[in-house]
């Protein structure tokens, strides 16, 4: 039995015809048609479908669409005109901090949330924030330089 | 050969075109393609380990509405072939399997049915509605246990569940045991590990009937001989199927065998007439997808009072799984073949046996012989500890100089341009000499494994291995009626930066700027026939075919320039960035032709080309690789243990590393850095865990536990490269070298520290239960 729900989705209202069942990571793929955010484990401990909700990163697998009515959600299509976004691209781009690419919009929705409010962003709460997100190919050190180094920046602060 | 060119772009660490995509989120894997009238499949799956397949009852499940099909077994019978793996390669049991079990499973997970509906989430409702009566048989699930006369077998088939026994002797082994000063025994064993590609597998096959034309989208890294084992079981014809592989999420050699479920798919397609996909989920990933590395390895060393190597022997049991998607033998032999790496070792022996468990079946990953630099170094080590001499000693003395080189290997390849001599001594410089001491709350190790990586196999080594099969490569080059480039290898990416490090390659090759060189990968209609990727041969083979093609264009192209230029020959040409030079009085002067006029002219005005040059522009070339390359390291690391909790912590990770000419070293550095990564996860925290009744208890990455980035240290990376002597550009391969670093450093590291205890870490992975047992004296079960 699906069911009419309004979803906000990068400052657009998207009506959607859903079962209540349905993930939001699902609906924001197959659905909306935002294919930035990845499913990677469905069971929440990946961070491939990170994504903000209310400003705040979230599970896209461990959320049902349905309870997403009356919040804001961005993903990285979202984030295209942010500037941490642009400037933490930029940085995994000329430090290589990206291999085959799946997991790097989970990264980068999660450090673009985590950047504007960190106060003091050592190596050592860098590699602490990350162990939300999963990366197979590159052995963080890359990524965690490339944070760094936006960090370190205006923009980063 | 090497590059003549005077600063090229071979070398260069230039920043990778992939990025862009991948970072705005508009990369297009499996998942992101769109395909209209597209239905979804889901899985029925075993959830015993071994049972015989009484009934099933599809009814409630085709009763839903948006279900168009559930197919079992028998309706996919004389419609599929089955795999038959059986090289002639002695010693080794030839097997088969259905695409769909028809009478028996074989492990937790194993396909039952498959269910076709409109969507993924009907369909696996469907799936669970699905009813099947199993008789339930008794599981193996130990590789020991497997062997033993009275275990039940796996494969009914057969007459054990030894599917591999060879031999390889060299020398006379239990000769030297009279002289010996010094004989040890060790023993090595390495867990059950899974590929974890971030991206699980999963694939889009669609059928054109008017055609009569397949088209399966999925992300492999083998194309081409994933579409040869396509043909065949489809009673298809080559040109009957395309396969395209898009971004892939990485693959780490899971993404090579062409499994059940793509086939499935593919026949379905077919049968039904519409385009379906299939997504795997990450249970599915973890229980059934393949898995990796479970070996167990005892060596027994003899040594002269000096520590010198009199003989080795090395035997190997192996757990293969349930099915058989590769010769069995293939994996554990090259451990076999390699072991001995640039020691020096007159009498050798590797034994293997390999057998078949109620389980996920076993397939290659990033470095399948990955055990081996831990099994040789772990080796000198306890010989090290068993005759009181210094371990770094012990290598030094048994170590092969440069001037020993070319050396037979007593594993039968012949090992060169390797200086582990060299890399050995940087690396302790690097990690220093200082010895810290245990204390009352923590042991301190360091830890040496020298690495002898086989990279790039060539056709001879395939032939002489019995595997049978061709190591080459190949490539074609286009240059477009505007003067861009075109370049495609049979090769699949899949996070290994081939779109900007091959388009250096032809840039090179060609006299081109790498700007107008765009890269085709992945496609079987875009790409020559090639072996794909997989171990390290990428760069060697791909790269190798594609400068070498790309070298054939150029001599062509400045043939038409040189006409162009009314000259009667080439000689004094050559294209730089697509433009033609001509040497004139020692200086190299722009002749004022470039690549864009000669493509005019080849394909617009081709009456104005050199007599006897046909139209057109596009160039072909295949290169087969020397039997085999090698890449060579040493990892070097410090490590505490708590002793109240058995944590390890790795204070620091040094690597030196040979691994020849480098065409990017930016990409070389990432996979370097991934590769020691990959090596330290499988060797603390990885462990795939299936209780005595063969229930799999590692299904969720909660329970299955890869490096986050607090497992990994900084890692401390530098060169002491040689090029390789027999491959185009001084090209080696690398990128599987870091695993098998990493596991002997850090494993070395910990026996180090836990010396002084008199207790040694013979199983991985090295967990925190695992090492408060040794430290404490009571043996704690990991399982």
């Amino acid at each position: 039995m699906k069911t009419r729900v309004t979803l906000t989705v990068n400052g657009q209202v998207h009506d959607v015809e859903i079962a209540p069942h349905y993930l939001l990571s699902d609906v924001l793929r197959d659905v909306v048609g935002l294919t930035a955010t990845h499913v990677g484990c469905e069971q929440g401990v990946c961070g491939a479908c990170t994504v903000l909700v209310d400003d705040r990163p979230a599970r896209a697998c461990l959320t049902f669409a349905i309870q997403m009515e009356g919040h804001e959600i961005t993903t990285l299509e979202g984030l295209r005109d942010d500037p941490v976004t642009q400037a933490l691209q930029q940085a995994f781009h000329e430090r290589h901090a990206l291999q085959c690419g799946f997991c790097t919009p989970g990264f980068l929705v999660t450090l673009s949330a985590w950047l504007k409010e960190a106060t003091d962003p050592t190596p050592a709460a860098v590699r602490d924030l990350l162990t939300g997100n999963l990366c197979r190919c590159t052995g963080y050190q890359n990524i965690v330089e490339a944070v760094l180094s936006v960090a370190a920046t205006e923009c980063g602060r | 050969m090497t590059r003549d060119i005077p600063d090229g772009y071979v070398g260069r660490p230039m920043l990778r075109r992939e990025d862009g995509r991948l970072l705005q989120g508009r990369g297009r894997y499996v998942d992101d393609i769109r395909m209209p009238g597209v239905r979804h499949a889901a899985f029925v799956r075993s959830p015993h380990a071994h049972a015989r397949i009484v009934s099933i009852d599809v009814r409630a499940a085709l009763e839903l509405a948006g279900v168009h099909a559930v197919v079992t077994g028998a309706d996919l019978v004389g419609e599929v072939a089955d795999a038959v793996v059986s090289p002639p390669i002695p010693g080794l049991v030839p097997t088969r399997f259905e695409v769909l079990p028809t009478r028996k499973i074989r492990f937790q997970g194993d396909l039952v049915a498959c269910v076709i509906a409109d969507d993924r989430y009907l369909a696996e409702e469907a799936a669970e509605r699905v009813e099947v009566e199993y008789e339930i048989l008794p599981a193996v699930t130990d590789m020991f246990v497997a062997l033993a006369d009275d275990a039940p077998k796996v494969d009914d088939r057969l007459a054990s569940n030894r599917v591999v026994h060879r031999v390889h002797t060299h020398g006379r082994p239990d000769d030297q045991e009279r002289d010996a000063a010094f004989v040890v025994e060790t023993e090595f064993h390495q867990q059950r590990q899974s590929h974890v590609p971030l991206e699980t597998r999963g694939c889009i096959a669609s059928w054109d009937q008017g055609r009569e034309h397949l088209t399966l989208v999925t992300g492999s890294q083998v194309p081409h001989p994933l579409r040869t084992q396509l043909v065949r079981r489809m009673g298809l014809r080559d040109g009957q199927v395309t396969v395209e592989s898009p971004d892939v999420g990485g693959s780490f050699g899971q993404k090579i065998a062409l499994y059940r479920e793509e086939l499935i798919i593919c026949a379905l397609a077919r049968r039904l007439g519409t385009p379906i996909r299939w997504n795997e989920d990450r249970l599915e990933n973890l229980q059934a997808s393949c898995h990796a590395r479970e070996q167990w390895c005892r060596t027994r060393i003899m040594a002269d009072a000096d520590g010198r190597i009199l003989a080795l022997t090395l035997d190997i049991v192996e757990d293969f799984g349930a099915y058989c998607f590769y010769p069995a033998n293939y994996i554990a032999e090259v451990v076999g073949i390699i072991l001995t790496g640039q020691y020096r070792v007159d009498h050798y022996r590797y034994d293997l046996t390999v057998a078949l468990t109620n389980k996920c079946g076993v397939g290659p990953m990033r470095a399948p012989m990955a055990i081996a630099s831990w099994v040789m170094d772990g080796t000198l080590d306890a010989l090290a500890r068993e005759s009181g001499l210094d371990p770094i000693e012990i290598r030094r003395r048994n170590m092969l100089s440069a001037a020993q080189l070319p050396y037979d290997m007593p594993g039968g390849e012949t090992l060169l341009d390797v200086n582990i001599d060299e890399t050995m001594e940087a690396a302790l410089e690097h990690i220093g000499h200082a010895r810290l001491r245990a204390d009352a709350d923590t042991l301190h190790g360091c830890g040496i494994c020298n690495v002898v990586e086989s990279t790039t196999y060539g056709s001879r080594f395939y032939k002489n291995s019995g595997i049978g099969g061709s190591g080459h490569e190949a490539a074609r080059i286009i240059v477009e009626p505007d003067g861009t480039v075109t370049g495609s290898v049979g090769l699949a990416a899949s996070g290994h930066g081939y779109e900007t490090a091959f388009a250096q390659v032809v840039g090179d090759g060609l006299g081109v700027s790498p700007d107008g060189v765009a890269i085709r990968l992945g496609h079987t209609d875009a790409a020559p026939y090639g072996m794909g990727s997989r171990g390290g041969r990428g760069g060697t083979a791909g790269g190798g075919a594609l400068y070498e093609c790309a070298r054939m264009g150029q001599e062509h192209l400045l043939h038409i320039a040189a006409h162009m230029l009314g000259l009667n020959t080439a000689r004094n040409l050559r294209m730089i960035d697509g433009r033609v030079e001509k040497l004139v009085d020692g200086a190299w002067r722009h002749a004022g032709v470039g690549i864009a006029d000669i493509a005019r002219l080849a394909y617009f005005d081709p009456l104005a080309l050199p007599e006897g040059t046909r139209p057109g522009l596009e160039f072909y070339r295949t290169f087969d690789p020397p039997p085999m390359t090698f890449s060579n390291s040493t990892h070097a690391c410090r490590v505490v243990i708590d002793r109240h909790t058995g944590q390890l912590t790795i204070t620091d990770y040094v690597v030196v590393e040979n691994c020849g000419a480098v065409i990017n070293p930016l990409i070389v550095r990432g996979q370097q850095i991934g590769a020691v990564a990959m090596g330290i996860s499988g060797t603390v925290l990885e462990n795939m865990v299936y209780d005595a009744a063969g229930q799999n208890l590692s299904s969720t990455l909660g329970d299955y536990a890869i490096a986050t980035a607090c497992d990994i240290p900084m890692i401390r990376i530098h060169e002491k490269a040689t090029p390789g002597s027999r491959t185009p550009l001084g090209l080696k391969g690398m990128a599987e070298g870091g695993v098998m670093g990493a596991i002997g450093a850090v494993a070395n590291a910990v026996n180090d520290a836990l010396a002084p205890l008199g207790v040694r870490a013979s199983r991985l992975p090295l967990s925190p239960v695992y090492l408060h047992g040794l430290i404490h004296g009571h043996a704690i079960s990991q399982h």
